[in-house]
């Protein structure tokens, strides 16, 4: 199930929350809405936490994280880390990085098994990624952007990519990463992914703009409903010519 | 969708109006008072303003008119043939032109006028001619009166005309008129049309959204249509004709079988031969409705035959298409039922799926599609080792997947409930989810910093062991050796290079140093800032110095050079307190500025000097006291401050 949602008038709701099989971390907001939705649809089996980084809401995009670990920027003020170990259960490792390119959400994008990083990261950051996080680790970019976190979205299940990834591309990446990938958009056709959207293996949440189409392609190829990520080809193929072209 | 918007069109005002709003605006946003012993030329100058102004205000609304109402030239066909049909292409035209015409003779009023306005001779003659001006100008505007009248009907139907957007994806009904066209609609969408069981209930288009497979489908209820040749349809049938002949549509052609809609089979079946030309390359399904009241199996012979004949013919293809697209080829003949509601879905699922089958193979042939080929493609990895990774499902998801299909009421009190119940006094706790911390510690204050010490650093509680750990290992590595520099045995080559390494570093020594030495400029620089050198001759120094040099002064003792006596007369004067020149640097407070950037004392004499005779040679010139002389005579010269002005003189004399 695709939920959608908004941060205060916002959609890209990535920017504002990171979701994992084993905990979901929530920005601090002016309202409980945007985490009551997400404590609705999860809470009963992960903790949702209330989390800041560096005194910023933009927490997706400063931190990495999955069912294994969280890594932090160097930013991170000593009392949000102790308060992100508080609140995380023990099985998971939290490590702060001293990283020149501290937007690690933009940079980094990892399911359970695998991360796909910026060229240009750091050989220390990549041993800890590797590490923390219990992943391999490959140097890549998406659709000739460097910043592969902003532009992927991934779960063990499925991902998705950059729209203009080509086809060749996409294979590559599927064969690295070991999971179905689509090329596709969010919020009504904006190519920043990862902002639009987070998602774990059963549960998504994307913009409020995201369109039904939008949303069909979501569920299909994260596995979030019945339908196989197969059904983008055949079953879907004449709705999604018809809206994008 | 906003593509065609007619709702923005701005008011047309009445004729009568019309001259109103122009001639109050005149009156209230230019001067009102003139006096006939005014200058000619201001007087003149006050009517023209009124003139200009005026036939400025007629141009601009009329122009707007102009501009907002629709080119019939520039909007989609559709919407140019369905403007046809309600308000007569040529009359709508002609209104528009005319008020173009209009605003041509106001132009040319103001003109006339203006031009007579600069031979007005009094403010009578002046007063006269704008007069004339504006009541000219009025009455032009007066013979629009039917004009604008029209226009602003059109404007007030437009408006409310449905926005139909001609290039989405669109499904049209049509037929005779109370075959249920209109039950359809309101079936398959929230358009909510009237239903009455009469003919022409529908008097024009109407447009509902539907969805289908993620998509949104324009459904657009059209009137019924007779069967009469072309010349002889109403305005009614023409915007059903209308909207036929120009979207590309999936088309729902309508039959009532039991005839009750007061056509017989025949005549229907006649209407659908005459309007086919209408459905080529469309999407085409014919549907029986009326299925509740009569089946065709129970229909009177003759009439079932027709029926028979009808389906045999659509299914034979080739019927409306003549190209032999595979997919437009043959028509279905479908069955339903907008009472019983039997087929309904049916209809529509079938009319959305050949639309989009059709749709998607005319982007494929324009090549559209290419863009996107990328996006329609699901790259499933090759297994690259034989390691598993698996979803990782927490144990309650799979329960509450199924308590979700159960609808069974959340337990959990949301943060965002507790947060409407307690309103402002509401604060976020965010320690209260702590996880693995018990209950009652939960909210312990902790500080940051405890006795100098940042609390963070030691929050592992074993972190001296680690550390004594660690110091051991290295203490191990130390004495295994493990830092000692290795003995490199050098041979005869590697010696030979080293050598050669050497003598180059130290020529590189040499040349940087005499670089330094061998300046281009040989002058010394004075900083600015820096103050005259003191006279810092004493024989210690020198004393000193020599002795540095390597001459022996052992026993200078009665040596000349140290035979020297301070300039005061007095012999018992106090030993000066001796700078501490070598102990450490002391602050210097900033040079006055006539000591500043000079080398020595004399130039700074020199200065002195220099600036002397400039001074003096200034006030002798001048005739001054000093330097400080600034004599003013009289402060307030009475030819400046006494007296009337006239205009424009305050700035000068």
């Amino acid at each position: 199930m695709a939920v959608r949602v908004q941060f205060e008038n916002n959609n890209e709701v990535g920017v504002f929350s990171k979701l994992t099989n084993s905990y979901c971390l929530v920005a601090i907001g002016g309202s409980e809405n945007f985490y009551s939705v997400f404590e609705a649809e999860l809470a009963d089996t992960i903790p949702v936490v209330h989390v800041s980084v560096a005194g910023c809401r933009i927490i997706g995009r400063m931190t990495v994280a999955n069912k294994n670990g969280l890594l932090v920027p160097s930013s991170t003020t000593d009392t949000e880390l102790q308060h992100i170990r508080n609140s995380l259960p023990d099985t998971v490792k939290v490590q702060r990085v001293e990283e020149r390119l501290s937007a690690l959400g933009n940079v980094i994008a990892c399911n359970d098994y695998v991360a796909l990083v910026h060229p240009d990261l750091d050989k220390d950051t990549e041993e800890i990624l590797a590490d923390t996080l219990n992943v391999e680790v490959f140097r890549q970019t998406v659709a000739g952007n460097v910043l592969v976190g902003s532009y992927t979205a991934l779960t063990n299940r499925g991902g998705m990519v950059h729209p203009k990834t080509t086809i060749q591309d996409q294979d590559e990446l599927s064969s690295l990463l070991q999971v179905p990938l689509v090329a596709g958009t969010v919020n009504r056709g904006s190519d920043v992914v990862a902002a639009g959207l987070v998602v774990n293996d059963w549960s998504a949440f994307c913009g409020m703009d995201t369109t039904s189409t939008e949303i069909s392609v979501i569920e299909s190829v994260f596995k979030l409903n019945d339908a196989k990520p197969t059904a983008i080809t055949s079953t879907m193929r004449a709705s999604l010519i018809d809206s994008m072209s | 969708m906003s593509l065609y918007n007619f709702k923005k069109i701005a008011v047309v005002p009445t004729a009568k109006d019309f001259i109103d709003i122009i001639l109050s605006k005149t009156q209230r946003k230019t001067p009102t008072v003139v006096h006939k012993h005014y200058k000619i030329t201001r007087i003149r100058a006050f009517y023209i303003r009124k003139v200009k102004f005026t036939q400025q205000n007629f141009h601009d609304r009329l122009s707007r008119i102009i501009q907002e109402f629709p080119k019939l030239d520039d909007v989609h066909p559709f919407y140019a043939d369905l403007m046809n049909v309600l308000y007569d292409k040529d009359h709508y035209k002609l209104g528009l032109g005319q008020l173009n015409t209009a605003r041509h003779l106001i132009d040319n009023v103001a003109k006339d006028y203006v031009r007579l306005l600069k031979f007005g001779d009094s403010l009578y003659r002046c007063k006269q001619l704008k007069r004339a001006a504006l009541g000219r100008m009025a009455t032009i505007m007066k013979r629009q009166s039917a004009n604008l009248t029209y226009l602003e009907q059109v404007r007030q139907h437009l408006s409310r005309l449905p926005s139909i957007d001609p290039y989405t994806r669109t499904i049209i009904i049509c037929g005779f008129p109370n075959v249920g066209k209109s039950s359809f609609i309101n079936k398959i969408t929230r358009a909510d049309v009237e239903v009455q069981p009469y003919a022409f209930t529908t008097k024009s288009l109407y447009v509902g959204h539907t969805d289908y497979k993620y998509l949104r489908w324009q459904v657009i209820d059209t009137p019924g249509i007779l069967d009469h040749p072309l010349e002889e349809r109403n305005v009614i049938e023409m915007q059903a004709v209308t909207a036929l002949a120009h979207l590309r549509a999936a088309i729902l052609y309508f039959i009532d079988p039991s005839e009750q809609c007061g056509h017989s089979i025949e005549e229907q079946i006649s209407l659908f031969e005459s309007i086919k030309p209408l459905f080529s390359n469309k999407p085409l399904i014919v549907v029986l409705n009326k299925m509740d009241v009569i089946k065709p199996e129970e229909l009177a012979p003759n009439k079932r035959a027709l029926i028979e004949e009808l389906e045999a013919t659509c299914a034979k293809g080739n019927l409306v298409n003549a190209d032999t697209n595979s997919e437009l080829r043959t028509v279905p003949v479908m069955r339903m039922s907008t009472v019983t509601e039997v087929g309904v879905q049916e209809v529509k699922i079938e009319a959305c799926e050949r639309l989009l089958g059709h749709r998607v193979t005319e982007k494929m042939r324009t090549k559209k599609v290419d863009g996107i080929l990328n996006r329609l493609h699901v790259a499933v990895p090759s297994p690259r080792d034989n390691k598993a990774r698996p979803p990782v499902l927490p144990p309650g998801v799979q329960e509450k997947r199924e308590k979700k299909a159960e609808r069974e009421s959340r337990k959990r009190k949301l943060e965002r409930e507790i947060e409407l119940e307690q309103g402002d006094d509401y604060v976020l706790d965010l320690q209260k989810n702590y996880s693995e911390i018990a209950e009652e510690e939960r909210h312990d204050p902790i500080p940051e910093f405890w006795e100098g010490h940042n609390i963070a650093d030691y929050i592992d509680p074993d972190i001296f062991d680690k550390l004594a750990e660690l110091e051991k290992e290295e203490e191990l590595r130390v004495a295994g050796g493990m830092y000692a520099v290795p003995k490199i045995e050098l041979d005869e080559t590697m010696k030979e290079i080293r050598e050669l390494a050497r003598q180059i570093r130290n020529k590189k020594a040499i040349l940087k140093d005499e670089s330094r030495l061998v300046k281009q400029s040989t002058k010394p620089v004075m900083p600015r800032t820096s103050r005259a050198r003191d006279r810092d001759r004493s024989t210690t120094k020198l004393r000193d110095q020599m002795e540095k040099l390597g001459v022996d002064m052992s026993d200078t003792k009665q040596a000349n050079f140290t035979k020297t006596r301070s300039r005061s007369r007095s012999q018992s004067a106090p030993v000066a307190k001796r700078a501490r020149v070598d102990s450490r640097a002391r602050s210097v407070s900033r040079p006055a500025r006539d000591e500043q950037g000079v080398k020595d004392v004399a130039m700074q004499k020199r200065a002195k000097n220099l600036a002397h005779v400039a001074i003096a040679r200034k006030t002798k010139k001048m005739g001054l006291k000093g330097e400080a002389d600034r004599f003013i005579g009289t402060k307030k010269p009475k030819h400046l401050f006494a007296g009337k002005r006239g205009v424009g003189k305050t700035d000068r004399r």
